[in-house]
């Protein structure tokens, strides 16, 4: 829209010039705007009234992204994908905390550990699952995942910390909290938390859309179409599959190193199943055919955790007491919403409903205005 | 279903490969049976209960599966729904144990039919992802109805006099408990078992899932038996809760604990194939319980204390993946199926 705007007056060749630029980078610009109006959107006093959660929805939209690059475009539903976030997450806990006798290393460097051990997993267990067919893949993950989760709570070594995780000296020493909030020290230079966490969001949603509009991402849409056809046209489905789940465990693993030091330290929870079906839950809420959709689902879904639970301990506000008892189980009305959203339309979702209202309201608007 | 000719053609043409790990397998258990005999057969009967219930479970979603297609997550949330149930039967109704074995199945296959009226008839036909995915949301459903009812605390049901005794079976003596569930669950796979091979409703089902409309010209309600079928899903999961939380208690996690193991089940024993889910279901249970006991065992014998790891939960991944390497398909799955 500003794109029209600042360009508006001039003649209709650089105004359609101007649209075709906006209509091209309209990603790009969505997810400046999404960086820009997060915070104070939910921070506003009608709604979350707090700004804490807004960094931590960002990283869950990058995690969901990745997994959304593998069953929203590849067609692989993976009911492990917590692994790959625990993988990060334990990998950056661990070298920065130096714990049981592992080197103390400096962040980026755990992080790309991390990043390399969850890619590496993704690559083998890919060679191993891709061909077997959906349902087969999706218990495959759930199983290897369950698997990971069984060993981090083995504490092999003294190093995952069993049910307790890492949560000792896991903060960068360039990483300061004051009263529970995160602020980065560059040289002199400090910089909220958030702002970090949005550039590391924009580099991470900006490749992984590079991604999906590369002829790379094109061919995991027409092998998730029609596989066959696929192969037909000279595609290496298998290969095109293992490689896109081997990007999104690294993508995965990355969003899962920054939430650690969002979440100071590791997890045992983020390891569970629990996760993988948030994961999933929350990409399908959203609508996996569209790459907002993983952004939408994730907006909602948090959003929902956050509004519902406060909602409970502030019941004395304008809502009656009898309601917070019921909200308490939102899982319940969230499940049915789910149902509901799989049962007419699997992979519209909201952001697809949105789309779909969005095309009608300037559809009418264009009626009116000629 | 299940084919027998495919069963015995697959054991003429073992690799020697198999038959090594097999003579290996066997000389390991005569080791560790030599060094304890009574832990050995505690933890194999152990392992048999664990396997049996786990056959339960996977019985259920294999039938719901490998005859309407729908992957049903929400079948663990069944199997914790029948526990809680049970506790609920004995605990606040005060009925004998015995009741809660017939109510709790009955009330979950109620609820089954009830899902699969309001939700997964639409989906026959459709993606299994898609059921994947449907069903998945009715477990957080059930699972948060569980939790605003029953609670987040585990929860414990006393079991009737007659089975709290132990049997003597001369190394070590057995919860009676134990040989009974194991006996119950037999005679339950093996009546399910003649249900879908040898009656006239199993054939039907059967036929239908050949060819629906055909089965339907000739006269065969469908609907109505997919829903019995559902309701005969449902119920065996129920069953297995009962069984299972009678030995060790209710749980929160125990639902999703259970459908990913029955899950395991499924693509150890071969999609499509319940002979396999039997066979693969005791597999991993035993092997879970036997195999800390044999590396306890080895680690004795050659003095090597750290081989004496503490393994069982994470066998039956070990096992699914060994199985995937060098039989992908499962041990007894039909090629095709859901691939």
């Amino acid at each position: 829209m500003s794109g029209e705007t600042a360009t508006g007056g001039g003649s209709t060749e650089t105004l359609d010039r101007a649209r075709a630029l906006f209509w091209r980078y309209r990603v790009p610009l969505g997810l400046v705007l999404v960086v820009l109006l997060l915070r104070p959107v939910i921070s506003h006093p009608l709604l979350l009234g707090y700004e804490a959660v807004a960094a931590t929805i960002l990283i869950w939209m990058v995690f969901v992204a990745a997994f959304n690059l593998l069953f929203g475009y590849a067609g692989l539903l993976s009911f492990g994908h917590a692994m790959f976030l625990g993988f990060g997450m334990y990998a950056a806990a661990i070298g920065v905390s130096g714990r049981a006798g592992a080197p103390e290393l400096p962040f980026p460097v755990a992080a790309a550990i991390g990043i390399g051990v969850a890619a590496t997993v993704g690559y083998l267990l890919g060679r191993l699952t891709v061909e077997k067919g959906e349902i087969y893949f999706a218990f495959l993950t759930l199983a290897v995942a369950q698997a990971v989760e069984f060993t981090a709570n083995r504490n092999p070594l003294n190093l995952t910390g069993g049910s307790n995780g890492v949560t000792q000296n896991v903060l960068p020493s360039w990483i300061e909290s004051t009263r529970g909030q995160l602020v980065v020290v560059f040289g002199g230079l400090e910089v909220d938390w958030y702002w970090f966490v949005s550039v590391v969001f924009l580099v991470a949603m900006l490749a992984l859309w590079q991604i999906v509009r590369s002829p790379f991402g094109r061919s995991l849409i027409a092998i998730r179409e029609n596989g066959d056809l696929a192969r037909a046209m000279g595609i290496d489905t298998t290969r095109y599959k293992v490689q896109a789940f081997t990007i999104s465990a690294a993508f995965s693993a990355l969003a899962g190193s920054v939430l650690m030091v969002d979440r100071y330290g590791a997890s045992q929870e983020t390891l569970s199943v629990i996760t993988s079906g948030d994961t999933v839950l929350m990409a399908v809420l959203g609508g996996v055919r569209y790459f907002f959709g993983p952004i939408a689902g994730v907006f909602v879904w948090q959003f929902a955790e956050e509004f519902l639970n406060e909602f409970e301990v502030l019941h004395l506000g304008f809502a009656s007491v009898d309601l917070s008892g019921v909200l308490t189980h939102w899982h319940f009305f969230l499940g049915a919403l789910f149902v509901v959203i799989v049962v007419v339309a699997p992979l519209e979702g909201i952001w697809g409903y949105l789309r779909d209202w969005m095309r009608g309201l300037y559809g009418r608007l264009k009626g009116v205005a000629e | 279903m299940s084919t027998t000719e495919l069963t015995r053609e697959d054991l003429a043409t073992v690799s020697p490969a198999w038959w090594a790990a097999a003579v290996l397998t066997i000389v390991l258990l005569a080791v560790t049976f030599a060094v304890e005999p009574g832990l050995f057969i505690d933890q194999a009967i152990g392992g048999l209960v664990y396997g049996m219930v786990l056959v339960l479970v996977t019985l259920g979603l294999s039938l719901i599966l490998g005859l309407m297609g729908i992957v049903n997550f929400a079948h663990g949330a069944f199997f914790m729904l029948g526990a809680y149930l049970s506790y609920s039967v004995v605990v606040t109704l005060g009925l004998p144990f015995w009741a809660a074995l017939i109510l709790a199945p009955l009330i979950v296959g109620v609820v089954g039919v009830v899902l699969e009226i309001t939700v997964l008839r639409y989906l026959y036909g459709s993606d299994p992802i898609v059921s994947l995915l449907a069903t998945f949301g009715l477990t957080m459903m059930i699972e948060e109805v569980i939790r605003a009812y029953w609670g987040t605390a585990p929860l414990e049901i006393s079991r009737p006099a007659v089975l709290t005794r132990g049997t003597d079976l001369g190394v070590t003596t057995v919860p009676t408990y134990r040989l009974f569930l194991v006996g119950v669950a037999v005679v339950t796979i093996v009546a399910v078992y003649l249900l879908i091979s040898r009656t006239d409703f199993g054939l039907t089902v059967r036929a239908g899932v050949q060819d629906g409309e055909m089965t339907e010209f000739v006269g065969v309600n469908l609907p109505v038996r997919f829903t019995a079928m559902f309701f005969l899903g449902a119920a065996l999961a129920g069953f297995a809760g009962v069984l299972y939380s009678a030995e060790t208690g209710m749980r929160t996690t125990m639902g999703e604990t259970f459908v990913i193991l029955a899950f395991v089940v499924v693509v150890v024993g071969g999609i499509g194939s319940l002979f396999g889910s039997v066979v693969s279901g005791i597999l991993i249970g035993v092997s879970a319980y036997l195999t800390p006991v044999v590396l306890t065992a080895l680690a004795e014998v050659t003095n090597q204390p750290w081989l004496a790891l503490q393994i069982r939960d994470l066998v039956p991944y070990l096992v699914m993946i060994l199985i995937l390497l060098y039989r992908p398909r499962g041990l007894f799955g039909e090629e095709g199926f859901l691939e």
